[in-house]
């Protein structure tokens, strides 16, 4: 049983950063092709292209949070 | 010294006869940033270039003209130009380039041309060789037609079946076909032609073989090409030549056009002119004596103002932004920071030039964002490398952007190296421990993956434990550590933000808008330890703590604030705060995952590869190489990355507003030329 346990949590915690992990690359995608745009014509935009390209990371960062949280408690 | 220099405004009068002397001035004095004249003032209108702008834009317009012709780019050059020596000679250089340039431009374009000629005839002969008709013998007939060209089929059958007096050649490939037919049937050919999808090829012009014909283009173009050799050697040697003058009367007269069209952003009357500008207000004396000095009577200085930082916002202003005049209005930000913190500002620039009334966040740039890159490296391994790296960098590297990356990892190297050291006690993924010794409970808790690989067992000694906490040892404590110094970092970033606004706004202002988001931090903060215990550790808490009244009034006070302050909106950005703090333990995610990564190969290259000896032990210190130069590199993306994310989204939100207007002096940077 403590084996099976523990599988379900590595399973969980897998699933808590993949699936973030997509979630953030789905957004940062249509984001990241967006400023891209907006640096081709003009290149000041970097920065802030950057800080909105980065903005979906935090929701891998929660995933990885919970996933190491899980992985803790195996 | 952390806000940008106090500015004040002046207004510079004089009578129009001194204007071209007060324009030298005020290019010297290399602080005055002058605001466009606006038309609208009544009795000035705006100026119009100095008498001297066109001739001297004419010689520029030539010397550019040579530039082009003799493909001079500008490349820095070895020693500089007197510019009393480019006055002297420079109407004549002029002269001799004008004759000798566009002789030598005009032959080498003639020649060209030729050249370009003689190739085109080569190609449409080139077909002609495989058929075995002189070139005068296609043309001159009265009573024939000359079909040439190419086909997809071969007609020969039809025709033969067809058509009754004609000739038929084909080249050996069968591609290429010449048919000579009697006027009458030549319809007849033309249509069975077009059926086997024939195209005409014309013959080109000349007589006798098409073999000799194309050898004598040969030999011309043989001729042609040395001769545009030799006139391209002469280009060479006249810009080698004249290559240093050109550029540095360029860049004189260059000036002369700036400073003569600087009239074209003054105002003027019918005798007099006006100047509104900025000017550092510790380098307004100077600047009122200069002028004095140097022009003497009929220019005045008038100071009008030394400008407040606070910034008046009228109503409307406040929510429609800001208007043109408004815009018009703000003084510069000069920012005037030594080395190092001055390579950070690049990376601030990057967001936005600051405001007059904002401190510039490139201080704090560059004190937490080479700590954060240490912290996410953290191994001597990677900081001393990365120290190495970024000195080299500095010493080689002359491009702003690439002296802001040096410098960031020359530091960023320091604390990885001084965090690898006192913090994890750890170099390449290794750690500084005592041997392991099997069944004793005390290496359960050096070592909590069991006999895991140490200096010590690689180098056989003993090593003292170095090193407090382990990034994959102690994965709770670690990310527990990262945020409260997320709180810490974004306590910092509203404290700025109060500073900001108290003195951009008033204090009243502040309060309500900065306030109470230090209150709700702060509570949030006195909460943290209790929430921890109730959802991850799953102690029993107790709800008389008074840490957890104290919080939970901070937190409720600081809800009341912000919502007076800034409204609804307010209680919406909660949760954006609270994602504020969290995303901060991504500086323990980071290092987890390159220690990770760098025990993996580890064990890969040391206790799997290299064991069997001999080729396996060059094999195992390739592949550690091979790994650790990898995480090096992920190094440099990942914690760079993230380091200055966590400035631009994080920390910069709580206070930056940017959208300044940066100080741009009037002033004259030669590379070429020099006055003495």
């Amino acid at each position: 049983m403590a084996v099976e346990a523990a599988g379900l949590i590595a399973i969980g915690a897998g699933l808590a950063v993949g699936l973030t992990g997509l979630g953030s690359a789905w957004a940062e995608k249509d984001i990241g092709s967006a400023a891209v745009g907006a640096m081709a014509e003009d290149e000041k935009n970097f920065g802030k292209g950057l800080i909105l390209t980065v903005i979906p990371e935090t929701i891998v960062i929660f995933g990885l949070v919970m996933a190491i949280l899980l992985w803790t408690k195996m | 010294m952390l806000l940008p220099e106090k500015m004040t405004k002046v207004l510079i009068v004089g009578s129009k006869e001194r204007l071209k002397d007060t324009i030298d001035v005020l290019y010297s004095a290399e602080a005055v940033h002058p605001i466009d004249f606006s038309p609208e003032e009544e009795g000035f209108t705006l100026g119009s270039p100095l008498s001297s702008a066109s001739e001297v834009s004419q010689k520029l317009l030539k010397l550019r003209a040579a530039e082009k012709d003799l493909d001079i780019d500008g490349k820095p050059l070895k020693g500089m130009v007197q510019v009393s020596r480019i006055y002297s000679e420079l109407d004549q250089a002029l002269t001799m380039l004008g004759t000798e340039l566009s002789s030598a431009v005009e032959s080498k374009n003639s020649l060209q041309g030729r050249i370009h000629d003689l190739e085109n005839q080569k190609k449409l002969l080139e077909p002609f060789q495989a058929l075995p008709i002189e070139l005068d013998l296609y043309r001159g007939y009265q009573r024939l037609v000359v079909f040439t060209g190419t086909v997809r089929n071969d007609p020969e059958a039809e025709l033969n079946s067809a058509v009754k007096n004609f000739e038929f050649f084909k080249s050996d490939d069968g591609k290429l076909v010449a048919i000579f037919v009697v006027r009458e049937e030549a319809p007849e050919v033309q249509r069975i032609l077009v059926q086997n999808g024939f195209s005409e090829v014309p013959v080109p012009v000349g007589n006798g073989s098409p073999a000799e014909a194309a050898k004598r283009i040969d030999d011309e173009l043989v001729l042609q090409q040395k001769s545009l050799t030799e006139a391209n050697e002469k280009m060479v040697k006249l810009r080698e030549q004249h290559e240093t003058f050109i550029l540095a009367s360029d860049e004189e007269l260059s000036i002369q056009v700036e400073k003569a069209e600087l009239p074209l952003r003054v105002g003027v009357s019918e005798h007099t002119f006006v100047v509104d500008a900025w000017v550092p207000t510790n380098e307004v004396e100077a600047l009122v004596k200069n002028v004095q000095s140097k022009v003497g009577d009929g220019v005045v200085v008038e100071v009008l103002e030394t400008v407040p930082r606070k910034e008046h916002l009228h109503p409307e202003e406040a929510h429609g932004g800001a208007t043109e005049a408004h815009v018009q209005e703000e003084a510069p930000s000069k920012i005037d920071q030594k080395r190092p913190i001055g390579f950070f500002s690049y990376l601030t620039n990057l967001i936005s030039t600051p405001k007059y009334g904002e401190i510039d966040p490139s201080y704090v740039l560059a004190i937490t964002f080479p700590l954060f890159f240490g912290l996410m490296v953290g191994d001597i391994g990677y900081g001393i490398p990365f120290m190495a790296l970024g000195a080299l960098g500095l010493r080689k590297c002359k491009s702003p952007e690439w002296r802001t990356i040096s410098t960031m990892l020359l530091f960023g190297g320091i604390w990885a190296t001084l965090f690898g050291m006192f913090l994890f006690g750890e170099a390449f993924g290794m750690h500084f421990s005592p041997q392991w010794i099997p069944n004793t409970p005390e290496m359960h808790t050096l070592y909590p993956y069991g006999n895991e690989l140490s200096w010590s067992s690689m180098l056989g000694t003993n090593l003292p434990q170095i090193g407090i906490i382990s990034k994959l040892g102690n994965v709770k404590l670690f990310l527990y550590i990262t945020v409260w110094i997320g709180i810490v970092h974004l306590l910092l970033g509203f404290g700025i933000g109060l500073y900001n606004e108290a003195i951009r706004h008033g204090m009243r202002h502040a309060f309500f808008h900065k306030v109470g988001w230090i209150f709700i931090l702060l509570g949030g903060a006195c909460l943290l330890p209790w929430i921890l215990d109730l959802l991850i550790l799953n102690v029993a808490v107790s709800y008389t703590d008074p840490l957890f009244l104290i919080g939970i009034g901070l937190l409720l006070a600081g809800i009341v604030i912000a919502y007076i302050g800034e409204g609804g909106p307010a209680i919406l950005e909660l949760p954006g705060l609270m994602s504020n703090v969290v995303s901060y333990t991504r500086l323990a995610a980071i290092g987890m995952s390159k220690a990770g990564m760098a025990l993996a190969f580890n064990m890969i290259a040391i206790e799997m590869i290299a064991p069997a000896g001999g080729v396996a032990l060059i094999a195992g210190m390739l592949v550690f190489m091979a790994g650790h130069l990898m995480i090096f590199i992920l190094a440099v993306i990942s914690a760079g990355i993230h380091g200055i994310r966590l400035h631009y989204v994080e920390l910069f939100q709580k206070f930056f507003s940017g959208g300044g207007l940066a100080f741009n002096p009037l002033k004259i940077v030669r590379k070429y030329t020099s006055e003495r």
